[in-house]
């Protein structure tokens, strides 16, 4: 096995899908000749020729909507939005097309969808949300969220081979911070979530650049034995690996970088309070964005994104309740 | 006294939930009233503080008789009598439901958590050492240490005092179901006079049918008993009083064992109305409320002719015993492969293995008489043995 970083990692799942299958193509804004604004494809263009990496005008609604046909056509695209926070010009295709065109004709949309997201690194409100619950909340499309660089390269992997429209979300702060073991090869990681630490006393639920924040905050608490869930998949969720997890250790906290209202996390904490509330020994809390943009100031930003220190104070309440 | 489903002329009471000083809902459970082999829950007419009780638990009353008196013009908010002043501690889901498990009061139980809160792993730390005492707890007294202990004949001796036999009887005596099901049983026996008829059913068809449509025989059985009760209508009837009475629609009464607790036999009105699959359906959901314990007085009414299936347990013939007022009753047992005589393709004898089962009507030899009960036992089987 080799050390990647996470970024790596996608470059590789996305390389090796590509040299298996000539369905696979790559299209997006300075993914071509550029190498992608964060070179997750740099070299592809050299290797696998204008045919299959794509570089495509400033227009999200154009890529999607190119895309949901391509893969009606029996194709297998995957679409780089250039910053998460860009998908929103290409929301209607993906909510109103590609989410439904299999419950409306039977179609599968075949698409991938991949996301940078997330902040913490001073992008500003433009270059640094977390927008999927937007999709959550749309039958038909999945997402999935990598925290690791072995789970960045098989969820990839995994998303580009699942029939369904599948919403990749890459945490841009993991990119070059995260290294880690990946294996050789095509591998898929299952849409299901992972105990990344077990414990007895705790459960924190959280995915993406949260299960870093949740493991480090939960590191040393007085001795405390946390169990640290890492949600991988957020429609599907994982239901049954999220109530066995609060099943045993009775304490729920939800770890969620995005927005607090309607968020994924939102989702965990209702499901946890309707199937496992016989269990539970607490309230089930949240540590998540407040409602507002993410500011460009970096002691602003720290001040809103969930912090190691905020998350840390949450686990001990709960612990001590 | 409410009236407890159509027909019930009384009822008893079983078990007050409220006493004297109690505080009492509108709506809320007072008593457990009994008819038949039923409880039901009597919700409070009014709201307020229960004055007094006129009739003791026991005792049977008719409907309409006075049962308590709430004293209305009480006010909500004053503690009930069974109620403590102290403001009532709050436990988790989590923490309540193991303390349920394991019987243990919370009162009692210095909590850890913020405030004293009572936490899981208080309960959790409370069986465990619970657990440890149980175990450390001294076994049997060395016989030399105690003065009242037995001593040995010899001090080599392997005598040792046998440990007192266990007591078997219950002190809880016999269940209200029980007790109604030995009276039924008993009565029946003292008024009809009861004979029993077998016949020896190929049940191949039923075998087939029943499969394809992914159910029990007994669906089959009753849908042809039902059809056969339509010719051989003096099995479709009641002693009313001193009266014998015929009925135009079957009534059918399914025995459901309640396991140690009894039997039940709830009543598929109108059983003439539904095919095999709708009885099917209706019997399924009657032995659910009927095991859960959800059956009305109603559910267990006017039954006009009775199907017992202890068959399922592996028995090949039974004698049983009828249902007061009805006349009949259809036992099912075993479907059990044998070795018979039948007809081959050039009209010779052949031996073939078959699944035979063994249908038993017992019937009130009042009402009718063998040569009818032995047509209408020849009706179905010949309804089972053609079933498409």
């Amino acid at each position: 096995m080799a050390t990647m970083t996470y970024l790596q990692a996608i470059s590789d799942g996305l390389r090796t899908e590509m040299r298996a299958d000539e369905r696979v193509f790559v299209m997006g804004e300075d993914i071509g000749v550029f190498g992608g604004a964060f070179k997750v494809t740099d070299g592809f263009l050299d290797e696998f020729g204008p045919t299959r990496v794509m570089d495509t005008p400033l227009a999200e609604s154009g890529i999607v909507g190119t895309a949901v046909g391509a893969a009606v056509a029996g194709l297998r695209p995957v679409c780089e939005m250039q910053f998460a926070d860009f998908v929103s010009c290409g929301f209607d295709q993906l909510v109103n097309v590609a989410g439904k065109l299999y419950y409306r004709q039977g179609l599968p949309v075949n698409v991938t969808v991949r996301l940078p997201s997330g902040g913490g690194f001073g992008g500003g409100p433009f270059h640094s949300q977390n927008p999927e619950a937007w999709f959550m909340h749309a039958p038909g499309l999945k997402v999935v969220a990598p925290s690791t660089p072995e789970d960045a390269k098989g969820l990839l992997i995994a998303s580009i081979r699942d029939r369904n429209p599948v919403l990749y979300m890459e945490h841009k702060h993991l990119y070059r911070r995260i290294k880690g073991e990946v294996p050789e090869g095509a591998y898929e990681t299952p849409f299901r979530a992972r105990v990344a630490r077990e414990g007895t006393d705790l459960t924190v639920l959280a995915y993406g650049a949260m299960v870093h924040v949740a493991l480090e905050a939960t590191e040393d608490l007085d001795g405390a034995s946390v169990e640290v869930v890492d949600l991988r998949s957020l429609k599907p969720l994982d239901e049954e690996a999220i109530l066995a997890s609060v099943r045993k250790t009775s304490k729920a906290l939800v770890v969620d970088e995005a927005n607090r209202t309607c968020a994924a996390g939102a989702e965990v904490a209702a499901l946890i309070a309707e199937r496992a509330f016989e269990d539970l020994d607490g309230p089930v809390r949240r540590v998540a964005t407040p409602d507002v943009p993410i500011p460009f100031s970096p002691p602003l930003e720290a001040a809103v994104l969930p912090s190691v220190e905020r998350v840390r104070e949450a686990a001990r309440e709960l612990l001590e309740y | 006294m409410p009236q407890m489903g159509v027909s019930a002329a009384e009822g008893t009471l079983a078990e007050w939930r409220k006493q004297p000083g109690d505080w009492v809902a509108y709506e809320e459970t007072i008593c457990l009233i009994s008819t038949d082999k039923i409880d039901t829950d009597v919700p409070s007419p009014a709201a307020g503080r229960v004055a007094e009780l006129v009739v003791p638990e026991g005792e049977t009353v008719e409907v309409g008789a006075v049962l308590a008196r709430i004293a209305t013009d009480a006010r909500p908010g004053e503690p009930h009598a069974s109620e403590r002043v102290v403001a009532p501690r709050r436990y988790s889901p989590v923490v309540a439901r193991m303390a349920a498990e394991h019987g243990i009061d919370l009162e009692r139980v210095a909590g850890t958590g913020r405030d004293g809160r009572v936490r899981k792993q208080d309960i959790v730390a409370l069986l465990a050492r619970e657990q440890e005492t149980a175990q450390d707890a001294p076994s049997p007294a060395p016989v030399e240490q105690g003065e009242s202990e037995e001593p040995p004949l010899h001090i080599e001796s392997p005598y040792r005092a046998d440990d007192p036999a266990p007591v078997v009887a219950s002190t809880e005596g016999l269940s209200r179901m029980r007790r109604a099901i030995g009276e039924h049983m008993k009565r029946s026996q003292e008024t009809a006079a009861t004979v029993t008829t077998w016949i020896e059913v190929d049940f191949s068809r039923v075998e087939t049918v029943r499969r394809r449509l992914g159910m029990t025989a007994l669906p089959l059985v009753a849908r042809a008993t039902i059809e056969s009760l339509a010719i051989f209508g003096s099995l479709n009837a009641t002693w009313d009083g001193d009266t014998f009475v015929r009925h135009d629609a079957v009534h059918m009464g399914i025995a459901v064992s309640l396991g140690e607790d009894g039997l039940i036999v709830p009543i598929i009105r109108d059983s003439q109305d539904l095919s095999a699959e709708g009885l099917a359906k209706r019997i399924k959901d009657l032995a659910r409320r009927a095991r859960k314990g959800e059956l009305t007085p109603d559910d267990v009414r006017d039954g006009t002719f009775t199907i017992t299936n202890p068959g399922q347990f592996g028995s090949v013939m039974a004698t049983p015993i009828i249902h007061q007022p009805q006349v009949g009753i259809l036992d099912i047992e075993a479907v059990v492969k044998r070795p018979v005589v039948v007809t081959g393709p050039d009209g010779e004898d052949v031996i073939a293995i078959r699944p035979i089962c063994i249908l038993g009507l017992s019937w009130d030899h009042r009402a009718l008489d063998g040569a009818q009960a032995a047509s209408f036992l020849a009706e179905l089987k010949q309804r089972l043995e053609s079933l498409v």
